[in-house]
């Protein structure tokens, strides 16, 4: 019966009587175990604290604090919460049993009993116990893995932004209870311009984050001057289509001309971008009609590039998916109208205050239904 | 979600109603990539009854598409409502897939 066992596992034998003990020693050397003794409740709880063991077996009528009672406060402790705790007893009751159970005990075993059935009901638990031990070790594990995923990302993302004459720029990137794989990069270019990626990779967690990085890495190596965004979607496709199956990145990129305060954008599945008009007072979405997201197949058509003339106190703005698609409790989205409406609402000129504004809304109306996924806001208004 | 399958003169249909998000979409991968198990090549999803299609979602529906366009097959979306619609031309994959207005037009387009 050592088979299933491991090296160095131990169990704890707790009962008033001496010679119940005996029986329940010499019964179970057998399974391989350190066997450990206690003799009332305190000594019980003291080991128990000190020893950890693998599993308990607890007779309940005992002088002192008797076995609920040594139960309850092992299952309130956080060092011996976990050790599956079986009760032996006499008390044979169905009530008794179920008392027992809901203490948070793993089995309930009635004497007199039965060897075998003391062995196969302790091995049975011991294996359980480990198993679940295994399962938290790898699940510590991939958390942490995780986290260096996460640092990691954020490490690509730019450090700063860069300073653009008549041009104000904020950007924000809120994580989720997931992590995602959104992306946003900034690069000067030629003649005052100035080229912004905003980029999501469909999934989570390590996958997301691998094509993340592929994206990023991507884009940093563009070979040309990537003053044309139709050109860079294509080249970004090109090279994504080679690895990202069965996903795929949805992306925008926008040239703009600080000189002429114009801007270009090409689009592949991506979200439109905004504008906020403001001598008109409105909002709405860049009308551009875009192409299927990058890495699924090479893009066979021109890639439509739309451009727009902007004013003095417009606002543009960029983000994914992860904003307009956040549910409140009812299962409702935020919604692109949502964001147009927010975008126009008038908080002053600085882009920190009117992204905070818009975090805050979207904040106020998923209330504690939380984040899905990332969002990333990319935000510049001209000056 | 709720998903149902069926199969008549040779077409599987898949039925998809509700929420196809993150946290359902691993169902329906399942499902679908059972249907693909077979030797299936004409395969119509009914989305008449799907509320919400997220991006995990979409991955789902483009893994069924471009298997079947590897084995030469037709697959076909159906009955999409407007706001499912929205997210197929915004993403650009109403490009990518066959969508029809109705089953019967779907199935007409599978013949």
């Amino acid at each position: 019966m050592a088979t299933n066992t491991a090296d160095g596992e131990s169990i704890l034998l707790v009962d008033d009587n001496p010679t119940n003990l005996q029986v329940l020693y010499q019964c179970l050397e057998g399974v391989g175990c350190k066997l450990l003794i206690a003799k009332n409740g305190e000594m019980a709880i003291s080991i128990a604290a000190k020893a950890l063991p693998d599993l308990i077996l607890l007779d309940i009528m005992m002088p002192g604090i008797d076995g609920y009672e040594v139960c309850r406060r092992l299952k309130s402790d956080p060092k011996t919460a976990d050790i599956p705790v079986i009760f032996l007893s006499a008390l044979g009751e169905t009530g008794d049993k179920v008392k027992g159970l809901q203490l948070g005990a793993v089995d309930y075993i009635t004497k007199p009993f039965q060897p075998d059935e003391v062995i196969a009901r302790v091995n049975t638990h011991l294996t359980i116990h480990r198993l679940k031990q295994e399962i938290e070790q790898r699940k510590d594990e991939l958390e942490h893995e995780l986290e260096v995923v996460s640092a990691v990302q954020r490490r690509l993302l730019p450090k700063q932004l860069p300073v653009i004459g008549g041009f104000q720029l904020a950007v924000r990137y809120e994580t989720s209870r997931y992590a995602g794989g959104d992306y946003y990069d900034l690069i000067g270019l030629a003649d005052n311009c100035w080229g912004f990626l905003m980029a999501d990779a469909e999934g989570h967690s390590t996958p997301a984050a691998v094509l993340m990085a592929m994206t990023c890495a991507l884009f940093r190596a563009y070979p040309k001057a990537a003053s044309d965004p139709a050109q860079v979607l294509h080249y970004l496709n090109e090279h994504l289509c080679k690895v990202a199956d069965p996903s795929f990145i949805t992306a925008l990129y926008a040239v703009y001309d600080a000189g002429r305060q114009t801007v270009k954008v090409a689009r592949a599945g991506h979200p439109l971008p905004m504008i906020y008009h403001a001598a008109e007072k409105k909002a709405e979405e860049l009308a551009c009609p875009g192409v299927f997201p990058m890495g699924i197949e090479p893009y066979e058509d021109p890639i439509p590039v739309a451009e727009a003339q902007l004013q003095p106190g417009d606002r543009l703005l960029l983000y994914t998916d992860g904003l307009t698609e956040r549910f409140n409790e009812p299962g409702e989205a935020y919604g692109e109208q949502r964001l147009l409406q927010q975008l126009g609402t008038d908080v002053g000129d600085d882009p920190q205050e009117v992204l905070a504004a818009i975090i805050d809304d979207v904040q106020r109306f998923a209330g504690a239904h939380p984040a899905d996924d990332d969002q990333a806001l990319l935000l510049g208004i001209v000056s | 979600m709720e998903i149902t399958r069926k199969e008549e003169n040779g077409v599987v249909f898949i039925a998809i109603s509700g929420r196809l998000d993150a946290d359902s979409s691993p169902e329906a991968d399942k499902v679908v990539k059972e249907v693909l198990e077979g030797p299936t090549d004409r395969l119509l999803f009914d989305l008449g009854q799907l509320e919400y299609l997220s991006s995990a979602g979409l991955r789902v529906l483009l893994s069924a598409a471009k298997e079947m366009k590897r084995r030469g097959g037709k697959l076909v979306l159906c009955s999409l409502n407007a706001f499912v619609k929205e997210i197929f031309e915004v993403s650009g994959f109403q490009s990518l897939i066959d969508i029809t207005d109705s089953v019967e037009a779907g199935v007409a387009k599978l013949a």
